[in-house]
């Protein structure tokens, strides 16, 4: 809610200075942002008390006195004779309407109602309007304005079940077809005003009105939620109505739209019509000073906790009654919160809290897996459930994100063979993944869950010399397991990539399997955990591609093999993404050592030339050929 | 020429990175007295909501935000709480849990996904106060961000915890960021786990685990995560 500082400090008696009433609205809980001197308040949902200038001063005057005093209608008002039926007490328990007649136009507004629309950029509609948003702004209630004369037949509220679509034209001038269980105004059984939320375009004043009638409803929050949503129609009134608003205000609320409209032109006539369906009490909660004390962990003395009680508008007796505003306070717990949002938080105690210790536990079959698939090169994947095909025991999705994401998946495998495309389609070309992930189904009626681990492999077996040159394949996943006493019990699938988006032609092979059937006889260690303090700073990934070069160094004296890695360690550009040893061979006859070095090169502005990458290329064989005892053969 | 000089080292893959940082901290969690409880990810409006004091006016139950599923008979759960209520009701006070895992909500842009994790911790004794859980959060803070880290608490809303807080911590670049929600176990919620709320309280809290990796790591975008590219994931070794 966008609130003009200068307004809000109207009501205060005090003038706080906009940073000093920022602080305090933080302290409130109430986090916002200013710009220009208009707060941008986010208010939490249960305290649609707060959304006005009203309820926001009254959350504020228990740092900033203020009386809170707003011009009302004070005279007595006759009755209106109303052609008017409610027919749902339960969504409504309380109405009002006023009937009121001008008699000339108005040709200019007030500062303080055109400051609303100047402020806060905020287009005018008409007077009568004008005046109901304006007073939404000011006092949080939300009232309805018609054309009196638009207004022939019998006038009634229901809450009611359209069996078929009902169109209903706005007073935006959008159409939408009401379906299902919605509160509505009628007018002779014909929908005038989708309740809460909008009205309709038949009955809504215009600049010519001069007699309107003024709807000053309580909805309970239950008959108005989703309907804004369902119909795409976001209104101030369906945001406050949906968060509650005073129950008891109906009458005081049309008392100061009569003052308003005092205040800008003649009123010829005004009347007013109430329906209570019962009367409705102010809740009461026990006057419990320890229990307050106890939650919080402080030492509020008397006098202080009915100061701030006092203050915040809370009759302190016998009993605590709570205002007809604040119906988010309904226990002990929400008295100690407004306590402690006024004496701030951040001033309560800290008291050591002693959680008797646990022995350690062993390490989860889950956790060993991970960490022995990590230990033999295996980056873990997490991938989302969501997905676009079925089989018989699929779960969908009743409101899915999209159609590509109507099903929970039911094996994991899919999901890595993704992953092994998009790796591929970024130059991978040696893949190891794995992924640990309950999996559910619907069976007979039940969802059934298992913990599946799926494993899957494509192209070299690693960048090291000894695995550059080897294959990732059934062989090397049954030895990896091999080692660890476990013959995978279930088949190693080889993926046929003819079927598949690609170009790359290594093969890729998955199993899958149920993490409680592949039980190790010796569990590995614990993975590692995170040093916190430890700073890991994240490098953006390059979205263009990679290219690399390859050097052959012929060295003689096996000692400068150290150096020379210490040499290419040295090395750094921005371009220069990685470098290994990816040859090794030991010619004992010719008494010399062949090391084949890759240098991978990206940037993370453009795809690289063949001259950009040159250019450090040469530094490298300059940095490297100068080394003694090192050769790069066809280098002089 | 000696034949056997070795030059190749073991190349180490890594765990992901949003495991490792949920590990980490649940193991955090445990070392101050905490014990690991799971539960399902597709739960029961009744556990995900009712037990929790969601009302059904409460936006979050609305099917813009929630996934349902199965003829709208479940949901995917939206926070890891319901299994801290399943904890509660299978167990008696005092006792102290922590549940983690995939969460699920219907949003998806660059600081929110359907699916993230969440940690979330519950402790119920008698007379656990306020002033008690600062000092679980600030354990908690000081152990993820240092000790010099400054840390603030804002009245916050939670219809499972009253009073509710939401905890900050200020940057380098002097902004305060928004690290976990916390607060006193609502009483409502104690009772509908059978516990009584005039012997026992509670105080509980919960991190999105994503936060708090883009905050540690510098990763502006949350999608990243769940890439799985190698590129991404070799950073986390």
């Amino acid at each position: 809610m966008k609130v003009a500082y200068k307004h809000l400090v109207k009501l205060l008696d005090e003038q706080p200075d906009i940073n000093d009433l920022s602080l305090k609205l933080f302290q409130l809980g109430h986090e916002h942002e200013i710009v220009n001197n208009i707060l941008d308040i986010e208010f939490t949902p249960n305290r649609g008390d707060c959304l006005s200038l009203l309820g926001l001063a009254r959350d504020l005057s228990v740092f900033y006195k203020s009386s809170l005093d707003l011009n009302e209608y004070k005279d007595p008002i006759s009755s209106l004779d109303l052609n008017f039926k409610n027919h749902s007490n339960a969504a409504c328990p309380k109405i009002s309407f006023l009937k009121i007649e001008i008699d000339k136009d108005i040709s200019e507004y007030k500062d303080y109602l055109q400051s609303y629309f100047d402020d806060l950029k905020i287009n005018k509609n008409n007077f009568f309007t004008d005046v109901s948003n304006y007073l939404a702004y000011e006092m949080g209630q939300p009232t309805h304005c018609y054309d009196f004369s638009s207004l022939e037949g019998e006038l009634a509220f229901k809450e009611t079940n359209f069996d078929a679509n009902i169109e209903f034209e706005t007073l935006l001038g959008s159409k939408i077809n009401l379906k299902g269980i919605n509160s509505v105004f009628t007018l002779d059984n014909k929908v005038i005003n989708l309740a809460g939320v909008v009205g309709g375009m038949k009955t809504s004043c215009s600049k010519n009105t001069n007699t309107a009638l003024i709807e000053c409803a309580y909805f309970n929050p239950e008959s108005i939620i989703g309907k804004s949503v369902k119909y795409n129609i976001h209104s101030d009134a369906s945001h406050k109505f949906e968060r509650g608003v005073d129950v008891k205000c109906q009458e005081k609320v049309l008392r100061r739209f009569i003052s308003i409209v005092n205040d800008h032109t003649n009123i010829t006539n005004v009347s007013m019509f109430t329906e209570d369906s019962k009367p409705i009490t102010n809740h009461k909660i026990k006057y419990n000073l320890d229990k307050i004390n106890k939650i919080l962990g402080t030492e509020i003395s008397d006098n202080r906790y009915k100061e701030i009680l006092t203050a915040l508008g809370f009759l302190c007796k016998d009993s605590i009654e709570v205002p007809s505003y604040r119906t988010d306070v309904r226990h002990q717990n929400d008295l100690a919160e407004e306590v402690a949002r006024v004496i701030g938080y951040n001033n309560i105690p800290i008291v050591k809290l002693n959680i008797p210790k646990k022995p350690n536990k062993e390490v989860s079959l889950e956790n060993s897996i991970r960490s022995y698939l990590v230990d033999n090169g295996f980056y873990e994947v997490i991938n989302a459930p969501f997905i676009n095909n079925n089989h018989s025991h699929s779960i969908k999705v009743d409101n899915p994100l999209d159609s590509n994401r109507e099903y929970l998946r039911t094996n994991i495998s899919d999901s890595l063979i993704e992953n092994i495309l998009y790796n591929e389609k970024r130059q991978q070309d040696s893949i190891k993944l794995f992924e640990i992930s309950d999996i559910y189904t619907f069976n007979n009626g039940n969802v059934d869950v298992v913990t599946n681990l799926a494993i899957i492999v494509s192209g070299r077996r690693g960048s090291n010399h000894r695995d550059f040159s080897l294959k990732l394949d059934e062989k090397y996943l049954e030895e990896l397991f091999m080692n660890v006493d476990i013959a995978i019990p279930v088949a190693i699938n080889k993926i046929d990539k003819n079927k598949l988006d690609t170009k790359v032609k290594a093969p890729v092979f998955v199993f899958e399997i149920e993490v409680k059937n592949f039980q190790p006889k010796v569990l590995h260690e614990a993975p590692k955990l995170l040093d916190f303090l430890e700073t890991i700073q994240y490098r953006k990934i390059s979205d263009f591609p990679s290219t690399f070069r390859d050097i052959s160094f012929l060295i003689k004296e096996p000692s400068q093999i150290d150096i020379l890695r210490e040499t290419i360690g040295l090395i750094k550009d921005p371009i220069l993404k990685d470098s290994f040893i990816f040859d090794y061979y030991n010619d004992e006859k010719a008494n010399n050592i062949k090391i084949g070095f890759r240098f991978i090169f990206q940037s993370y502005e453009t795809t690289l030339t063949d001259v950009e990458v040159n250019i450090i290329f040469t530094n490298i064989v300059n940095m490297t050929k100068a080394i003694d005892g090192i050769e790069i053969p066809g280098v002089l | 020429m000696s034949s056997d000089i070795d030059i190749s080292h073991p190349e180490l893959g890594s765990q992901h990175p949003i495991n490792q940082m949920k590990d980490s901290i649940m193991d955090l969690l445990e070392s101050i007295g905490f014990d690991i409880i799971n539960g399902p990810e597709i739960e029961t409006e009744k556990f995900n909501f009712d037990m929790l004091n969601i009302k059904k006016t409460h936006p979050a139950r609305q099917m813009h935000d929630t996934f349902y599923v199965n003829s709208k008979e479940n949901v995917l759960r939206t926070h890891t709480s319901p299994v801290q209520i399943r904890g509660m009701l299978e167990n008696e006070p005092p006792f102290a849990f922590i549940s983690g895992g995939k969460v699920y909500r219907k949003d998806d842009d660059a600081t929110h996904l359907p699916m993230f994790h969440q940690v979330e911790g519950i402790y119920v004794d008698k007379d656990v106060t306020f002033a008690n859980l600062k000092d679980i959060i600030y354990e908690i803070i000081h152990s993820l961000f240092g000790k010099e880290v400054q840390v603030r608490f804002r009245p916050s809303y939670f219809p499972f915890t009253e009073p509710s807080a939401e905890v900050d911590i200020l940057s380098k670049d002097n902004k305060w960021l928004e690290i976990l929600g916390c607060g006193i176990v609502n009483p409502i919620v104690l009772e509908n786990c059978k516990i009584d709320s005039s012997k026992y309280s509670g105080l509980a809290f919960g991190l999105g685990i994503e936060r708090i990796a883009m905050l540690k790591y510098g990763v502006s975008d949350i999608r990243e995560f769940y890439k799985s590219n190698l590129d991404f994931l070799k950073q986390f070794k």
